[in-house]
Parts: structure tokens; C-alpha cells; sequence
């Protein structure tokens, strides 16, 4: 049974004015539970919307958004969502406002009610999972840490409410290899101890080809393609969007333009190199 | 931001758009004048036909111009009932003890059509004018002040900026406000003393936001030679053409004239 279910959703900014814009366009598809799914999509396309009907800050006009089997439209399940489904922002490290990293983390756990002791731990805990030392980083302020650490606290904020589906949006824009591989580590291993649903927004394909179970692709408010990520990748219509691609896709999609039967549902550079290599031995013999 | 801000700038190609934003600027303050100076009729009239010409030109939904006025039509009614009422004179309709006077609906009607053409001219002026132009049509305006050592430039330059960023801080506080809100910031909470302290979970991040880009922006003036003089050219030169010519005329027409015609004499207000 599937955990998110979208069904005909669309939505418009503005309506009615000169700056009318259809930011989303009877998009449907299901997010199973414990899944991990990855939504592409360039700048403009809609992923941000999107998102932010997961944990009810919008709900639909048109169309419909059931989480856990409820509609999000109702307004009392909107307003408790957000214990279920943790939301990172892009540039999360803009959010950040108390005094002390162990405060930050907390803010959102006293919000939920919950006992010192359990803050103390959840925090800790949160803390180690994204790579910081809580002993060295629980007493500074957040501001004057650097801006990779700075998300890594943001993040943390959200991982410690320990949610059933955690939606990140952009979570590694402009941090270097390093920054991002902890974050991403953090999160994949977080879906793996928990069972927890992931969702993460790129607007690369590359980041998102190894960690996602599932892809959505998203092109101007409309939903491209949606499926396994191989099954995706395989996909004819992608081609067309190479701008979303890392190189060596672009290069299969290509060889493929150029007539060759190859499959381009492939995963990484390595596959590729295989498939490549079959197709030469058997055009060679 | 789903529903648009009173009074926000609407993109567009009419004749109002195109106008020279000094025209619209020293029209709309000649009228706003001649309303609060004058209480002859004909003036009125004439002032009244203007606005919605005005209106009517600049092709934008009449609906749209008057969103904002729903608060605006309460206090424009309490005005012209209490007008009615309470001004002493011959009697023209008596209900019980409440006596409506022909001076008083006299001075009623004056009232609505003075709050009313207030609101429609400088609406009018900040839906059709886009920030930047109105910055540079104040710049031109004011730019005498230099022999008073006023620096008009930067003025200029720092009313350009702060218009310039107030959508962009509007949506940086949607979007922390949404992202406090999903770690369960309490804003609708009864207490007003968590609620205060909601708020300051979004006031520091944007003040800090805030801060950051203002360097930045600094940074990048600078880099760019900026130094504050006067000597900086610019992309778009205002342009003062015959039909502001025509439309200021038509403004003298309707706000001086009649001054000279009929005021003081039997239009008055009868006392």
C-alpha cells in the first residue's frame, strides 16, 4: 500500500493576474512505503511545489494528495503532517536561528512535546549520523559555523524529529564533494535502519542514480517519466532532456540517435562500458 | 503569495504604463491638491471624469484597482453618513430625530469622491509605474536639491534597492517561515507569548539573511566602480514626450482652471 498518493494534482500561482503561472500540471503517481525516490527536474519545473504538498504547507485545489491514506485537504491531519513528514528546505542553513547547535536540533523536538532525556539523546544521535562530533559541536553557535556544517546542523534538525517520511529538497546545491557525501550518506542510511521513506529532489539525474529506487521526472509542471530508475533511464523520451543527464548517458542516448540498439538503462559508467563492449564483440564476430 | 499585494505593480503596454513616470508623479500630486484645496463642485466633476479616464486607459481590471478598497468603502460610508447627520442646516429629509441636511449631503458626497479619487491616484501610480522607474521619476524631481548639497544620487540609488528588495525579503520570510513551520513552529498558538517567540524564529534568520546580502550586494557594487557620485549614466533615459505633454495639459486643465472660474463664487458651499 503505498504511503504518498498523488492523484490529478495541478496548481496555479497567481490566478488570474498577468503573473499567472501553472506551476503544476495533473501530475499522479504513488510513493510506496520505505521507498526511496528520487524527483528530477530543471529549474521551474515544479519540484518545489510539489514537495511542499507532502507535509501539507499547500494543499490542492485540483486534484487530490492522500498521506498514510488521508487526505491532505483536511485541515486538523494538515496541521499535525509535519510530525510525520520532515521537510528540508533548499539552502537549509537559512532557517537556522538559536543560539547553540544543541538548541536548534531541539526546536523542533520540544515543538513536539517530547522529554528532556529524549531530546538529549534524539540530538546526539542526530548529530553523530551527519558526521559532526556532539561533544565539539552541541555548545557553539550555529553561525560561526561554515556553510557545509551549517546544513549538516540544518539537516540534523529535521532527521533528529525522526519522521516516516523525510523529503529533502536540493539537500547538497553548492557544497563541495566532501559536504555532500555526508549528507547523502546520512540519509541513505537513515532509510536503510528505519524503513523510512525518502524523497530527494535534484535537478541531476547523477545524483540521484544510485541512491533512488524510484524516478520522477519533472518538465515544466508536467510528470515526464515515472518508474524504476532503470526502467526510466530506458526510457526513449528522455533523450530530449538531456540537460538533466550525466555525460555518459548523454553519450548512450546518442549512440542510440546514431542507430545503434543499446539500452540505456544503465546505472553507471562501468555498465555502460560493458554494454558498449557487448555490442562491439557482436557487431565484431 | 497567492493573491497579489494592493497597489503592486501590474506589467503592461497601455497608454498609462507609457507615460513619463515625472508626468505620473506630478499629476497625480496636482490632483491629490486640487481635491483637498478646493470644494467647489465643478472641480470635483471634472477631477472625477479624469481619474476614471484614467482608469479606463489603463486597461487594467477595474475589479483589480479596487481589491483593496473593501475596508476602504467602510470608512467611506461611516464619512458620508456622518457628514449627513451631523452638519447643522436646512433640513431635507427628517427620519424620527435624525435630520439629513443639504449641506451635509453636500459635504457627504465631497468626502466620498475625495477619499475616493485619493485612493485611485496614487493606486493608480504604483500599479502602472514599475519601482525602478518611479525611483529615477523621484530621482528627476528632486535633483534640484543638489544645489543644497542634498545628495540626490544616493537617495535615488538607496529608494531603488530598498523597492528592489522588498519582494525578494517577502518571499525569503514565506520560505522560513514554511520551513520553521515544518519542524512544528507553534504560530497559531493561543499563548502571545509563544507566538512572539515564533516570530523571532523567523525575524533572525532574515535579518541575518538580510545582512549577508547587503554585502554582498556591496561587494558587488563596488567591483562594478560604484562610488556613490553623480556621474553614473543609465540604462534607460526618461523620455518626455508629447503625450505627456498632452496628459499634464489636460491635468493643468481640470485642477487650475476651474480654480479661476469658479471658486468663490456660486459654487460655493452655501453657508
Amino acid at each position: 500500500m503505498p504511503i504518498i498518493e498523488i492523484r490529478n494534482l495541478s496548481y496555479v500561482y497567481h490566478p488570474n493576474t498577468p503573473y499567472e503561472k501553472k506551476a503544476l500540471d495533473d501530475i499522479s503517481f504513488t510513493v510506496g512505503k520505505g521507498e526511496f525516490l528520487g524527483i528530477v527536474g530543471s529549474n521551474g519545473s515544479g519540484k518545489s511545489t510539489l514537495i511542499q504538498h507532502f507535509n501539507g504547507l499547500i494543499y490542492p485545489e485540483l486534484g487530490s494528495i492522500l498521506v498514510s491514506g488521508q487526505d491532505t485537504r483536511d485541515k486538523d491531519f494538515r496541521e499535525q503532517l509535519w510530525k510525520k513528514v520532515g521537510l528540508v528546505f533548499q539552502f537549509p542553513e537559512k532557517q537556522l536561528f538559536e543560539a547553540t547547535v544543541f538548541d536548534e536540533l531541539a526546536y523542533g523536538l520540544k515543538n513536539m512535546g517530547l522529554a528532556a532525556a529524549e531530546i538529549e539523546m534524539r540530538v546526539d544521535e542526530a548529530l553523530k549520523s551527519v558526521g559532526l562530533e556532539p561533544e565539539q559541536s552541541r555548545k557553539r553557535s550555529p553561525f560561526s559555523l561554515s556553510g557545509g556544517m551549517m546544513r549538516r546542523v540544518a539537516v540534523a534538525s529535521v532527521l533528529a524529529m525522526k519522521p516516516d517520511i523525510l523529503v529533502l529538497d536540493e539537500p547538497t546545491a553548492g557544497l563541495d564533494p566532501e559536504g555532500s557525501s555526508h549528507i547523502l550518506q546520512a540519509i541513505k542510511k537513515f532509510q536503510q535502519d528505519k524503513g523510512v521513506t525518502v524523497i530527494l529532489v535534484s535537478h541531476c539525474i547523477d545524483d540521484l542514480i544510485l541512491l533512488a529506487d524510484r524516478l520522477a521526472v519533472l518538465d515544466q509542471g508536467k510528470l515526464l517519466a515515472w518508474g524504476l530508475t532503470r526502467d526510466v533511464l530506458a526510457q526513449e523520451n528522455l533523450a530530449q532532456y538531456d540537460r538533466l543527464l550525466p555525460d555518459y548517458l548523454k553519450m548512450l542516448f546518442d549512440l542510440k540517435k546514431r542507430g545503434w540498439v543499446i539500452n540505456t538503462g544503465l546505472l553507471t559508467v562501468e555498465e555502460a562500458c560493458q554494454e558498449i563492449a557487448k555490442i562491439l564483440r557482436r557487431d565484431g564476430t | 503569495m497567492k493573491k497579489l499585494k494592493l497597489g503592486g505593480y501590474l506589467p503592461g503596454d497601455s497608454l498609462i504604463h507609457r507615460l513619463d513616470p515625472r508626468t505620473k508623479l506630478l499629476g497625480g500630486l496636482a490632483i491629490i491638491i486640487t481635491i483637498l484645496a478646493v470644494n467647489s463642485w465643478p472641480v470635483f466633476v471634472l477631477n472625477t471624469v479624469l481619474i476614471f479616464l484614467v482608469v479606463y486607459l489603463e486597461k487594467i481590471d477595474f475589479k483589480a484597482v479596487l481589491q483593496g478598497v473593501k475596508w476602504m468603502w467602510m470608512i467611506i460610508l461611516l464619512s458620508f453618513t456622518f457628514q449627513c447627520i451631523f452638519v447643522k442646516g436646512t433640513p431635507l429629509v427628517v427620519i424620527g430625530r435624525l435630520i439629513i441636511t443639504r449641506e451635509g449631503l453636500y459635504l457627504g458626497v465631497l468626502t466620498f469622491l475625495r477619499l475616493l479619487i485619493l485612493y485611485l491616484s496614487s493606486t493608480i501610480l504604483t500599479m502602472t509605474t514599475s519601482p525602478l522607474k518611479l525611483a529615477s521619476g523621484l530621482e528627476a524631481l528632486f535633483s534640484p536639491l543638489r544645489y543644497l548639497k542634498v545628495p540626490v544620487n544616493q537617495l535615488a540609488m538607496l529608494i531603488s534597492i530598498s523597492l528592489r528588495f522588498i519582494p525578494t525579503i517577502i518571499e525569503e520570510a514565506e520560505i522560513i517561515t514554511k520551513a520553521q513551520k515544518s519542524r512544528g513552529a507553534p504560530f497559531s498558538s493561543a499563548k502571545k507569548l509563544v507566538r512572539l517567540q515564533t516570530g523571532m524564529a523567523v525575524f533572525i534568520p532574515l535579518i541575518v539573511g538580510s545582512l549577508q546580502r547587503a554585502t554582498d550586494l556591496a561587494t558587488a557594487m563596488e567591483s562594478r566602480c560604484y562610488t556613490g557620485g553623480s556621474n553614473c549614466s543609465r540604462l534607460k533615459k526618461l523620455n518626455f514626450g508629447r503625450t505627456d505633454l498632452m496628459a499634464l495639459a489636460l491635468i493643468a486643465a481640470s485642477c487650475i482652471l476651474p480654480l479661476f472660474c469658479f471658486h468663490g463664487r456660486f459654487w460655493q458651499v452655501p453657508r
